[in-house]
């Protein structure tokens, strides 16, 4: 096993793998940029050392500076989390020249699985349906008459290098498409370095359901069951849960023996994710894309299957032998992942930052919080606005989702504007309670995001609000607008502009 | 007056008359039905005081900037609250959702009068400007597309809040913006 672990990530997922690491007496080490210098990943890691700066790209894009601390710290492993260099097949590749191990799958098979049309054609030699799709465009391109002759609108377009819905757009009519191509590829280019993009045809009544798979080195592969990820914003998932109410016994079978199938042709060892679309219509899946490493929503998994798939990750990367077989995974009870974003729920999910005056996590039976942040940190604009994760599992589908309800109630978050809001009454909604959801979901229901201004809890609020600023407030100093005389905040707005 | 004479609070004064606080997130669809200027509030005659009224249950803490308890809310049932100011504002937690009040201006109470004001677009969170769609002079509609922004590594399309004509545009793309600054300035259509 190795000594120590350099954990190559921020937030949530590098706290989540060091307790995992030191669970396992594994010394951590922990890398931070400027703005990270007191988070949680830094102040829990047993060694920590600065990037030194702050956007993505010098800090923790930074190749160079990360093998480079690996070997001053003595680390023998490096794990990336996800996002970042998680799925950077050179990464991947210089860790092997400077004698480190990356905990992941190998770099041909990060760099097979990222081109989402080799790892279509991968899909298809492994028997497994996919998703039609056009191929590769770059600006300056002329468009693919073909393709769009035989779907027609509405399509999707996707980067070549996709991932958390970035550089994805989907567009309704003809005249949209160029710009959407345009917009796509440049988001695509500033978030991967890899512009190019493809369409793809478009379900619109469609889920997303994606299998988790373990294989060893030696090619032993077995599934941890599925993950219902059809909540979605921004094609982003926000909400997922498992088992997916979509699937039944059959469906489940053989969409898993797919999974394991392709996970065994792409020649995949570690921790991998393969995500499928299901035709709500019909029941037909389809192959979307394999994520070559440990997945956001992992810990719904873990819940229902009661083992530890960071151990697992970090036992293969040592060379362990998997030795669970396909009869040993029995899920029980049900598990459901909230991801609190910071960002306003009623606003079109535009980004918040600030200081996390509040941040109380709440506690009990079936509640789990894996967290990044901590009460008193800034929220920075610098990266990814996911917080935490927030997860519960019960007996049933029923009462999973009645302890989240109860937990997201009593989330006090003060300073940074979160969706837990939205969360709450999604995972109310009848068409959420009823199971019988595709991803228009967040799209379809306007009163997910809009206030209710009427309610008892906005009285409530405002009675208490005059209270508390009597109170706090001396009164030569109350009904005093700008006192200080200065300008108008962003909030002042609010109330009459709609802002990013 | 750093603690609260807690006997006074627990009396509950019924509701004052006139409204120093009004609520300015989450951001409201009908302007009209919420920001409504305080005279309206002060002819509605104050709730009777009954046992079941509204009221805090409880407090666990009770500071200058910092309340913390459990809140009985008009149909009986009890429900968790912080409250806490942050400079001119009152941010409210209550039974999970979030609320922001600032103090009555001057402004908001001239609203619902003669007085045409123009509408600010802010930006809310450090980016940078990719594409402007519309320029000054422009009429735009309610829901028009003004531009695009990227932040947190995400694009975001700025939306017109009403109908209006776009009177200034102060960024251009490639443009790095801050919080706070203006990004659109807008004259709303007359009886908008």
């Amino acid at each position: 096993m190795f000594s120590k672990v350099l954990v190559a990530n921020r937030g949530e997922i590098a706290v989540r793998v060091q307790q995992t690491l030191q669970a396992m007496g594994i010394p951590t080490v922990a890398v931070y940029s400027d703005p990270d210098a007191q988070a949680p990943h830094v102040t829990m890691a047993d060694q920590a050392y600065p990037l030194n700066g702050v956007s993505a790209e010098e800090t923790y894009l930074d190749r160079r500076k990360l093998i480079n601390l690996a070997k001053e710290a003595k680390a023998e492993a490096i794990h990336p989390g996800y996002g970042f260099l998680s799925e950077d097949p050179s990464f991947c590749a210089d860790c092997a020249e400077a004698g480190l191990v990356f905990i992941g799958p190998s770099a041909d098979t990060i760099s097979l699985l990222g081109d989402k049309i080799r790892s279509k054609e991968t899909a298809i030699q492994a028997g497994v349906p996919v998703v039609p799709s056009s191929p590769l465009w770059e600006p300056g391109e002329s468009h693919h008459e073909s393709f769009l002759s035989q779907w027609g609108f509405p399509v999707l377009v996707k980067a070549a290098a996709a991932g958390g819905g970035r550089g994805m757009r989907l567009v309704e009519r003809e005249e949209d498409l160029q710009p959407a191509l345009e917009s796509a590829s440049r988001e695509a280019a500033a978030s991967f370095g890899e512009g190019r993009v493809f369409l793809e045809r478009f379900f619109p009544a469609a889920r997303h359901v994606e299998f988790q798979v373990l294989a060893d080195a030696s090619g032993n592969t077995i599934h941890l069951m599925e993950r219902e990820c059809s909540v979605q914003r921004r094609y982003q998932k926000v909400i997922e849960e498992t088992p997916s109410p979509a699937l039944d016994q059959k469906l489940r079978d053989t969409m898993g023996e797919s999974a394991v199938a392709l996970a065994k042709s792409a020649g995949y060892s570690n921790a991998g994710t393969v995500e499928f679309l299901v035709d709500a219509k019909t029941g037909q899946y389809y192959f979307l894309e394999m994520n070559a490493r440990i997945q956001v929503e992992h810990p719904i998994t873990e819940e229902t299957l009661r083992l530890d798939m960071v151990e697992w990750q970090i036992r293969i990367a040592a060379g362990e032998t998997l030795n669970l077989s396909q009869n040993d995974v029995r899920p029980s009870g049900h598990a459901l992942e909230c991801r609190i974003y910071a960002e306003g729920s009623y606003n079109n999910f535009a980004p918040s930052i600030g200081t996390l005056l509040s941040w109380q996590p709440p506690h009990g039976m079936g509640i789990r919080l894996d967290s990044g942040v901590v009460q008193g940190q800034e929220v920075t604009p610098y990266y990814d606005s996911m917080l935490a994760k927030l997860v519960s599992w019960g007996p049933d589908r029923r009462a999973c989702i009645a302890r989240m309800s109860k937990a997201l109630e009593a989330f006090p978050v003060i300073g940074v504007t979160t969706n837990i809001p939205f969360l709450r009454r999604a995972i109310r909604h009848p068409a959420f309670t009823s199971g019988n959801y595709d991803t228009r979901f967040v799209g379809m229901y306007g009163e997910l995001t809009t206030p209710d201004d009427a309610s008892q809890l906005a009285d409530a609020a405002a009675a208490l609000a005059e209270q508390f600023w009597q109170a706090s407030v001396p009164k030569r100093l109350r009904n005093q607008p700008n006192i200080q005389g200065r300008p108008q905040g962003p909030w002042d707005s609010i109330r009459r502009a709609s802002f990013p | 007056m750093n603690q609260l004479d807690k006997t006074q609070l627990d009396q509950n004064q019924p509701p004052p008359k006139q409204r120093l606080l009004q609520q300015v997130h989450p951001a409201p669809r009908d302007h009209a039905a919420t920001d409504l200027p305080p005279e309206s509030q002060a002819s509605e005659p104050p709730p009777p005081t009954t046992p079941a009224q509204e009221q805090v249950l409880q407090f666990s803490a009770q500071e200058q900037d910092f309340w913390e308890g459990r809140y009985r809310l008009s149909d009986g049932t009890a429900v968790s609250f912080q409250a806490r100011r942050i400079g001119q504002q009152v941010h409210l937690w209550i039974g999970g959702e979030s609320f922001v009040f600032s103090p009555v201006t001057s402004a908001s109470r001239n609203r619902g009068g003669h007085q045409i004001s123009t509408d600010e677009i802010l930006c809310s969170v450090p980016g940078v400007v990719i594409a402007v769609h519309v320029s000054e002079g422009d009429t735009v509609a309610a829901g028009q597309d003004l531009l695009v922004i990227e932040s947190m590594k995400t694009e975001q399309v700025v939306k017109s809040p009403r109908d209006g004509t776009v009177q200034r545009v102060p960024v251009q793309p490639g443009d790095r913006i801050d919080r706070g600054m203006r990004l659109v300035v807008l004259v709303p259509l007359e009886g908008d």
